[in-house]
């Protein structure tokens, strides 16, 4: 809407140059969705005949992928828990509360997502190395968390921003008490957020590579430190198979988000329109 | 009920305390964490950097960073990161000016093209290039009528750029399109209603108000471009190594961690640097804003 009036020739230009640009973002997830299938996982690319080889390799005896799939489900979890804790937490420290020195420990928690990765995982590299921690899916989920919980954080203090405290208010006038509130109107009201938190602080670390790339060790291998693996030492084409499993749950788990968000996003509402028919009403009860 | 009895006695004060009480505790698990996994290795990395072996102050780790080989490598890094930012500032432009004009629900669903592979590894998007750009993958195969073809199109600049432009383009769209969406359109029609041409109402209004965003796109994929290491290293060649690729290869093959140390503090700085310029950016635009509109 630069100018107000637009050349046909103008619009059709644009449109396909936003096509091409959309194409060029979406194009290498494509490529790779439609190469698993493919006879010939490296050359060719619309395939010439389909297969469900790469991803029956996948499982057969001896390979390396699913000890390297269940560590890596093994420190999403526990990252994902402790992204938790600590985003539950710091939202509720930094929405609910007077914090002294607000700005610095939001300044904190913003800190990992601006520095790069590499610089972190140096850090923590430097941090576990002398506490012979290399290799340990404890120090990877740690390193991870740290990546993992301002997501978190940044998540929750939006859901608990979107919290109406007057319901919290409300409860507490009819003498509700703390943990009451929390259990019975904070808890279901945020629970939609919560799980777009874990989901994401899952996500965060399924597909961490700095940090687990620094913190391996030969035994412990995580999924995208043996895609890169794959990638660069040996040739091995079922990793077209977990790369297309990669976005596969990466796509589910945003529509598991989107979901859950638009399950939640009725309940205040239905909560607070209690309130306004109330609120409506009084005015005219008065006068009647 | 004792309480509740008692609560309006006491004074406006103390509730407050207990509220910074509880504040506090709530915090602790955050700050605690961070402090002690975040904040506290990088100061060590940040002494690292500054000791000799024998334990002594240093800067010669500072001097090899900056020297030979290491310095045409923070040379690349800068030059890469420049060419994938100016790429993806004008692409990002492009298509966040394409959305921009689209209804609703095409606008959504172009955003979602633009957002969801921002959320998938940027491991598997790499190698979906590397899949494409291949002597026989699907771009070469397209163009080869051209001339010249099969072009190279991996393992050398072009191919990293490629690579990392499609990673940091999401950002870029998604911050040229808020900045976009929020320019008053009254101001074109009004350019317009006073005669002004598409031209001049593009570059006299239409781009002074999106300035500001536009420098902080380009400036922020710059700096997260300069820690970049999966594209770098795996679709470039020896002349693309970055500085994440090297800080990697100090610490995991030739177990030179004060080097690394020194480098990872260089990239630390020039991010800070970055990230600084942003904010000063965007609080000239705030105000310049201002004044337009008193």
């Amino acid at each position: 809407m630069i100018g107000l009036r637009k050349t046909v020739a103008g619009r059709i230009a644009l449109t396909a140059v936003a096509t091409v640009i959309l194409l060029f973002l979406a194009l290498p997830i494509v490529v790779v969705l439609v190469t698993s299938f493919s006879d010939n996982a490296f050359a060719a690319f619309p395939p010439d005949t389909w297969t469900l080889n790469w991803y029956k390799v996948l499982f057969a005896d001896g390979s390396k992928w699913p000890a390297a799939l269940s560590l890596s489900a093994l420190i999403a979890a526990l990252s994902t828990v402790f992204s938790l804790i600590i985003g539950v937490t710091a939202a509720t420290a930094l929405t609910r509360s007077e914090l002294p020195l607000r700005s610095a420990v939001y300044a904190l928690v913003l800190g990992p997502l601006v520095i790069p990765n590499i610089v972190t995982a140096l850090g923590l590299f430097l941090l576990f190395e002398p506490a012979t921690m290399l290799g340990s899916p404890l120090a990877i989920a740690l390193g991870h968390t740290v990546l993992a919980s301002p997501i978190a954080v940044l998540i929750l203090i939006a859901t608990l921003r979107g919290i109406d405290e007057r319901l919290e208010d409300a409860a507490a006038s009819m003498g509700a008490g703390r943990l009451t509130i929390a259990r019975r109107i904070t808890f279901p009201l945020a629970a939609p957020g919560m799980i777009a938190a874990a989901i994401f602080s899952f996500i965060t670390s399924l597909d961490e590579f700095y940090i687990s790339q620094f913190l391996s060790s030969v035994d412990t291998v995580t999924l995208p430190v043996q895609v890169y693996n794959s990638l660069t030492f040996e040739i091995d084409p079922s990793v077209t198979a977990v790369s297309a499993i990669l976005i596969a749950f990466a796509i589910l788990a945003l529509a598991l988000v989107a979901l859950v968000r638009w399950l939640g996003s009725g309940r205040q509402d239905s909560l607070l329109s209690v309130e306004t028919v109330t609120a409506t009403a009084a005015p005219g009860g008065e006068a009647a | 009920m004792a309480a509740l009895t008692a609560a309006p006695a006491r004074p406006r004060k103390l509730l407050a305390s207990r509220k910074t009480r509880v504040g506090i505790l709530y915090a602790l698990p955050v700050v605690v964490y961070l402090l002690v996994l975040f904040v506290y290795p990088i100061i060590s990395t940040l002494f690292l950097s500054l000791k000799n072996a024998d334990g002594s102050l240093t800067l010669h780790w500072y001097v090899d960073a900056l020297t030979g080989v290491n310095l045409s490598v923070l040379i690349t890094t800068l030059r890469i990161s420049a060419e994938t930012a100016l790429l993806s500032l004008v692409f990002g432009f492009i298509l966040a000016n394409a959305i921009s004009r689209l209804r609703p629900l095409w606008a959504g669903l172009a955003m979602l093209i633009v957002v969801v592979p921002h959320f998938i590894s940027a491991l598997v998007r790499t190698y979906g290039w590397i899949i494409l750009l291949g002597d026989k993958g699907l771009v070469n195969e397209t163009l080869a009528w051209a001339p010249g073809a099969p072009y190279h199109l991996l393992y050398n600049e072009l191919g990293v750029v490629i690579g990392t432009t499609s990673m940091m383009l999401p950002y870029t769209v998604l911050l040229l399109y808020g900045v976009m969406r929020g320019v008053d359109r009254g101001l074109l029609a009004a350019a317009a209603s006073m005669g002004a041409g598409r031209v001049t109402i593009f570059r006299r209004v239409y781009l002074p108000l999106v300035a500001p965003g536009l420098a902080s796109a380009g400036l922020l994929s710059f700096i997260l471009s300069l820690g970049y290491y999966i594209t770098p290293a795996l679709m470039g060649g020896p002349n693309q190594t970055m500085i994440a690729t090297l800080i990697n290869q100090q610490v995991t093959k030739e177990n030179q961690w004060n080097g690394a140390a020194a480098q990872g503090v260089l990239l630390l700085l020039l991010t800070l640097a970055g990230l600084l310029l942003v904010k000063l950016i965007s609080s000239l635009g705030a105000s310049a804003k201002k004044r337009s509109a008193s």
